[in-house]
């Protein structure tokens, strides 16, 4: 009983819906980094900044802080790969209503977390001119570090985003420790470049609670804002870049499509439609299983009809749901298979057990409807 | 008769039935947000074609990822290639990973469902995607 109360995901896709305000966004990604992987992930952030940012400056920086990000967990995790099991990195792009936020996470040995402190706290108690000089003398010099950094990267970070860097290192075991980056990019005004100080803020308290909820619950992605076919088609190929093809892949490649799709379909968006369809979507991983959730608002009016549809189809057996396929296949009088549940129907096919499902009422013209399955490793 | 030439997007198939050549394809992806609206020329070209067809048409479905709109609008296709069969000596060759139960699966389902000479054809796929270079 307790593990299915642990499963039930209405509970955490709601409050993750909820940190994320109307027009912003948050995209997670957690788990091992590869090129291929970086490239995807740049590609859905471009996506996702092309329709926010009508700056190209602004989009470069943003984009360029990525890259460096992105590299240095990377670079990092190499060493790691061989020697712990727990070698999760974390990417995060945040747009709040007036900034971006970018922020990495990755393990380091314990012994480096000094020097690498000393190189932060360098850059940050510089200011703007110094941080160009430093730049260009350490380019003449040629004083690169084993990682080929010497900090360059971190020197340009701190210049581009017009901010101090913001660091913490947690302690994990005798070895390791989790080094979070996070830059703040603000999003109003070029000329606004004054450097901030910096502290444990609550932007970093924050992406730290989330990477340790999302890290309890397995979850190795997740797309919180809104959906349209762009983002949903950069999503679909990460999951496509990031796992292996076996047979359980293929279902959640399908099963995703659908769930993105629906979202995109029917998500409603509150306060301002024109918005587009807000929604969130998070994909977990654990020894047995994938489990795929997504979530968003839908109107009251239409709660009975979806409710309806689910309990019918998580009646029926394998063959009743075969049947009920074909059925819809053969009906010339469907024109959009959406509204009979051939979407449920397929799902239920590809998953194992019964579709979980929530609806949870906001207020009296929308609901929160989540809807989550799962498939076999 | 004309042939419909449709490039592939990154989320519809490319099509070309092609009665001069005597090619008859649909391959790679097939998740528009849209099936209706992208199958509905596909579905009035055969239509037309059913009027005067070649005595003999061998179509080959190799669809790599198909949504469930999609598969809608294949059957649909496949509905109307089943009356071509009556008026011109079909063949459909339904192409897939050989690691996909679904889109296997989605091939028996077409099989039952209609008359037209209907081979599913397994294929292995490479293990390594070209741009997943560092596996």
């Amino acid at each position: 009983m307790i593990q299915r109360i642990e499963k039930r995901p209405h509970k955490l896709a709601y409050d993750l819906f909820k940190r994320v305000d109307n027009g912003d966004f948050e995209y997670i990604y957690r788990g091992v980094f590869t090129q291929t992987l970086t490239r995807k992930i740049l590609g859905l952030a471009e996506s996702n900044l092309q329709k926010f940012v009508d700056k190209s400056s602004l989009q470069n920086r943003i984009y360029f802080i990525m890259v460096e990000g992105l590299q240095n967990v990377t670079r990092h995790q190499d060493e790691v790969f061989d020697q712990t099991n727990d070698n999760s990195g974390i990417f995060a792009i945040q747009k709040l209503e007036d900034k971006y936020l970018i922020t990495t996470g990755n393990l380091i040995v314990n012994s480096k977390v000094d020097s690498l402190k000393e190189k932060l706290d360098e850059v940050n108690s510089l200011d703007r001119d110094e941080l160009k000089k430093l730049h260009k003398d350490i380019l003449s010099t040629g004083e690169l570090s084993d990682k080929g950094g010497a900090g360059l990267g971190l020197i340009e970070m701190a210049r581009r985003s017009g901010n101090k860097l913001l660091f913490d290192f947690e302690y994990v075991d005798l070895y390791w420790s989790y080094f979070y980056l996070q830059t703040e990019i603000p999003s109003r005004s070029e000329n606004d470049f004054e450097i901030k100080n910096a502290s444990l803020t609550d932007t970093m308290r924050d992406i730290k609670y989330l990477n340790s909820l999302l890290s309890k619950r397995d979850i190795l992605l997740s797309f919180n804002g809104n959906f349209n076919q762009n983002n949903i088609l950069s999503l679909l190929s990460i999951i496509k870049g990031q796992m292996s093809l076996n047979k359980a892949a293929k279902k959640v490649y399908y099963i995703m499509v659908e769930m993105l799709q629906n979202i995109s379909k029917h998500g409603k968006n509150l306060g301002s439609p024109e918005e587009g369809a807000s929604g969130i979507f998070f994909l977990g991983q654990n020894e047995e299983e994938f489990i795929l959730t997504a979530g968003n608002y839908i109107e009251n009016h239409d709660v009975e009809g979806f409710r309806n549809r689910l309990d019918a189809v998580n009646e029926l057996d394998a063959g009743d749901l075969n049947e009920y396929f074909n059925k819809i296949l053969l009906d010339q009088n469907v024109i959009d298979p959406k509204k009979t549940g051939l979407g449920f129907i397929d799902m239920r096919l590809k998953c194992n057990g019964k579709l979980e499902f929530d609806f949870r009422r906001i207020n009296d013209e929308y609901s929160f409807y989540t809807i989550q399955s799962t498939v076999k490793i | 008769m004309q042939s419909l030439i449709i490039k592939a997007t990154e989320d519809t198939p490319e099509i070309i039935f092609d009665p001069e050549n005597e090619i008859f394809s649909i391959s790679n992806v097939s998740l528009p947000e849209n099936a209706i609206e992208f199958y509905a020329p596909v579905l009035s070209w055969l239509k037309k074609y059913r009027d005067n067809p070649l005595p003999e048409t061998v179509f080959n479905f190799n669809i790599e990822y198909l949504n469930t709109a999609s598969s809608k609008q294949v059957f649909e296709l496949i509905f109307l290639i089943d009356k071509i069969n009556e008026v011109s000596d079909v063949t459909v060759f339904w192409h897939y990973d050989s690691i996909d139960e679904d889109m296997q699966a989605l091939g028996i389902r077409f099989t039952h469902l209609v008359k037209v000479k209907f081979e599913l054809v397994p294929y292995e796929k490479e293990l390594l995607d070209e741009d997943d270079e560092d596996y």
